[in-house]
């Protein structure tokens, strides 16, 4: 990591200073606060964030999540999904909820939990914060100094877990704007199978700051889904640093559907660390109003035979703004790799804006990358002629946004969860038909 | 049922005028051809009458049952029994034709005062149209067009025409890309369906449909205007002649008949 000559003090570097003693994570702390202080937040200057800007944040008062007066959540069974009944993990505002949890256990050889109670496993010693690896980058060692717990998920070689494990992370109500640091670490070992739900909520419509860290690692031959749902408060900012590692006939698939907070910015990573691996980073992006969403995406070809896939749909309506930003690596000796990566945008304002950057690094010869990016809005000819079969032109919009946006979610395994996301599509869509198409 | 009465059209803020006072009266019972070479305005011709937004009416008037319809929003023209079947039907990915067809018939129905029909009842329904143009009854569970070949498009739209039961119908280029066998069976559809209470009208550049499909009168339009109208021998006669004979007929500056 480059140091930088001086490093100008910034809300985060402030509030670190509270990081709560840990006995489980003292070498994590030590790393943290070492990458923190030679780290300058981010500005517009830098390329990276160029599009995105958090002063808005930088201005807000935030206070450690110890000194904030959070409200209690209620009924927060509505957001659990029917199959996880016996695999389910709660967090609120990142602490661990044991009494709202479901630990009970998807038979041998799966394990999940609160990381704090298994500070001692293999896994989290052997890979806890040590697969992060964003380059400049205040966020990740931020999280390093709060965290205490945490979702831990491990799957013994050739285990199966037989439902889908939901991590839900809830954000409660507070006068104070707070931060928190949602901590998650999935291993599978070999020839093993997961899905995993990923679920980040606002109870209400608060400003506060949500930094999740998350490491993913797929050793051979094993197969890992993972969703993640993004609803944060509509005033919220959600920083996220999701980065998963694939070894040799592993498969990652991951599917991340962008609906809430005032800004977010998503920087998911696949790590190819040998030959045969397959991987998806699909993300689904509805804003309105004045959201900013921005996606900064690395996969990282580093040895031959890779299939990645990457559809990015964005929906865009009011004076909302979606970035992207996907690189793709391919490595010299990364021969034969089958690369898709698409960015859709369907602008439904005049005022919504679109940046969009495919980004394609390829230093070998014998690979197929095809990638593309359109920003379009609904096409009259098709409002007409569902029009023309008696739709009022609201519901014709309705119904095409909605077709849309539905490509990217059709993946999803778990059917509650499939059927949650259709109907965010659906509220989303009703709530943007009265857009007007412009010609 | 249908008059257009010297009904003037330009593309909506290009001001290029592409139909130049066109007169039409079409009765219930009837069927009408309307032919004429490419470009002739024939094609906008059945969108205008189906309201689409980027043409504007300058002049004229399009009376649909005695009234103007010139005001309504094309859903609305569909509520009172107009439809248009596309020369391109448009994808719809992700909604199925099922969906689509209940929502319109029912919305239709409403507006007609006939009884709208839940999924079960609507299934019985939809049951013996399939059949009337040979459709596989898998075709409900797939998404509007989406992946159809062109032959399937085309069908596809007669068998909305066939659920939605409209009182106009104007099929716009209806026989282009089909093939022979394709072609007999969207002509014994139309066929089959048109009655004593309806009327179609018929958009095409050959005369080849009109072999399976008698019409009632045939109209030429040539520079945005009919610059002839006869009965179904003057099909024929176009077939042997073509268009240019009538050429004179576009130009003079009088009332086209």
């Amino acid at each position: 990591m480059a140091h930088p000559t001086k490093v100008e003090p910034s809300f985060l570097h402030r509030l670190a200073k509270h990081s709560p003693e840990s006995e489980n994570w003292a070498g994590i702390r030590e790393q943290s606060l070492k990458d923190l202080n030679t780290t300058n937040f981010p500005h517009r200057k830098i390329e990276e964030w160029r599009f995105t800007d958090l002063k808005p944040f930088t201005r807000t008062d935030f206070v450690p999540l110890s000194e904030a007066d959070t409200l209690p959540a209620t009924d927060i069974e509505q957001y659990y999904i029917p199959e996880s009944d016996r695999s389910r993990l709660v967090f609120i505002n990142g602490t661990f909820q044991e009494k709202y949890s479901s630990i009970g256990g998807l038979g041998k050889g799966v394990t999940f939990g609160n990381l704090s109670d298994f500070a001692d496993h293999d896994a989290v010693e052997e890979y806890l914060n040590k697969l992060v690896n964003y380059e400049e980058d205040v966020f990740v060692p931020f999280n390093g100094l709060m965290f205490e717990d945490g979702a831990f998920i491990h799957l013994e070689k050739g285990a199966n877990a037989e439902a889908p494990i939901q991590v839900l992370n809830l954000y409660t109500d507070s006068k104070q704007a707070y931060i928190a640091t949602p901590r998650m670490l999935v291993v599978a070992e070999e020839e093993s199978d997961v899905t995993i739900i990923e679920d980040h909520i606002g109870l209400s419509e608060n400003t506060y700051m949500t930094v999740p860290v998350c490491e993913v690692k797929a050793k051979q031959k094993a197969h890992i889904h993972h969703v993640r749902i993004q609803r944060d408060s509509r005033s919220a900012l959600h920083v996220s640093r999701p980065i998963a590692y694939v070894e040799k006939n592993a498969e990652y698939h991951s599917y991340t559907i962008t609906l809430g907070a005032k800004l977010s910015r998503n920087e998911p990573r696949v790590v190819q660390e040998d030959e045969e691996v397959d991987f998806t980073l699909d993300g689904l992006v509805l804003i309105d109003g004045d959201q900013i969403a921005d996606t900064h995406s690395v996969m990282d070809h580093r040895f031959s035979h890779a299939n990645s896939h990457q559809l990015h749909k964005v929906v865009v309506n009011g004076k909302a703004h979606s970035i992207f930003n996907g690189k793709i690596f391919v490595r010299r000796d990364a021969q034969k790799i089958d690369s898709f990566q698409e960015n859709r945008n369907l602008l439904l304002s005049e005022d919504g804006l679109v940046n969009t950057k495919p980004q394609l690094e390829i230093f070998a010869d014998d690979v197929l990358c095809s990638h593309g990016a359109t920003i379009g809005q609904l096409d009259p000819e098709e409002v007409f002629y569902l029009q023309s079969r008696g739709m009022t032109e609201e519901k014709a919009k309705e119904v095409l946004t909605y077709a849309f946006a539905l490509e990217t979610i059709e993946n999803m395994k778990v059917e509650s969860v499939h059927q949650l996301l259709i109907d965010e599509v659906y509220r989303y869509t009703k709530a943007n038909s009265v857009a007007k198409v412009t010609a | 049922m249908l008059e257009l009465k010297d009904l003037h059209v330009e593309v909506e803020g290009e001001g290029i005028e592409i139909l130049k006072g066109v007169n039409l009266k079409v009765k219930k019972g009837e069927i009408h051809a309307i032919m004429g070479p490419n470009g002739s305005g024939k094609s906008t011709l059945s969108k205008v009458v189906a309201g689409h937004p980027e043409y504007e009416v300058t002049k004229g008037d399009i009376l649909f049952e005695g009234e103007s319809i010139l005001e309504l929003d094309p859903d609305e023209r569909a509520h009172k029994g107009v439809f248009l079947a596309f020369q391109y039907p448009v994808e719809v990915p992700g909604v199925t034709n099922n969906t689509l067809l209940r929502e319109s018939y029912n919305t239709i129905a409403a507006s007609m005062g006939r009884e709208e029909l839940d999924p079960l009842e609507f299934e019985d329904y939809i049951k013996d149209k399939l059949d009337l143009v040979q459709m596989d009854p898998e075709f409900l569970n797939r998404s509007v067009n989406t992946g159809f070949s062109g032959g399937e498009k085309k069908r596809n739209e007669i068998f909305q025409m066939a659920v939605l039961q409209p009182k106009l119908s104007l099929l716009d280029e209806t026989d282009s890309g089909l093939d022979i066998d394709a072609l007999k069976i969207v002509s014994n559809g139309i066929n089959q369906l048109h009655g004593e209470d309806d009327a179609v009208v018929l958009i095409t550049h050959y005369q080849r449909l009109l072999n399976y499909i008698t019409p009632d009168y045939v109209h030429v339009m040539m520079g945005g205007k009919i610059v002839k109208s006869g009965e179904k021998e003057l099909a024929l006669e176009l077939e042997e002649k073509g268009y240019d004979w009538l050429e004179d007929l576009a130009t003079v500056n009088g009332e086209a008949k």
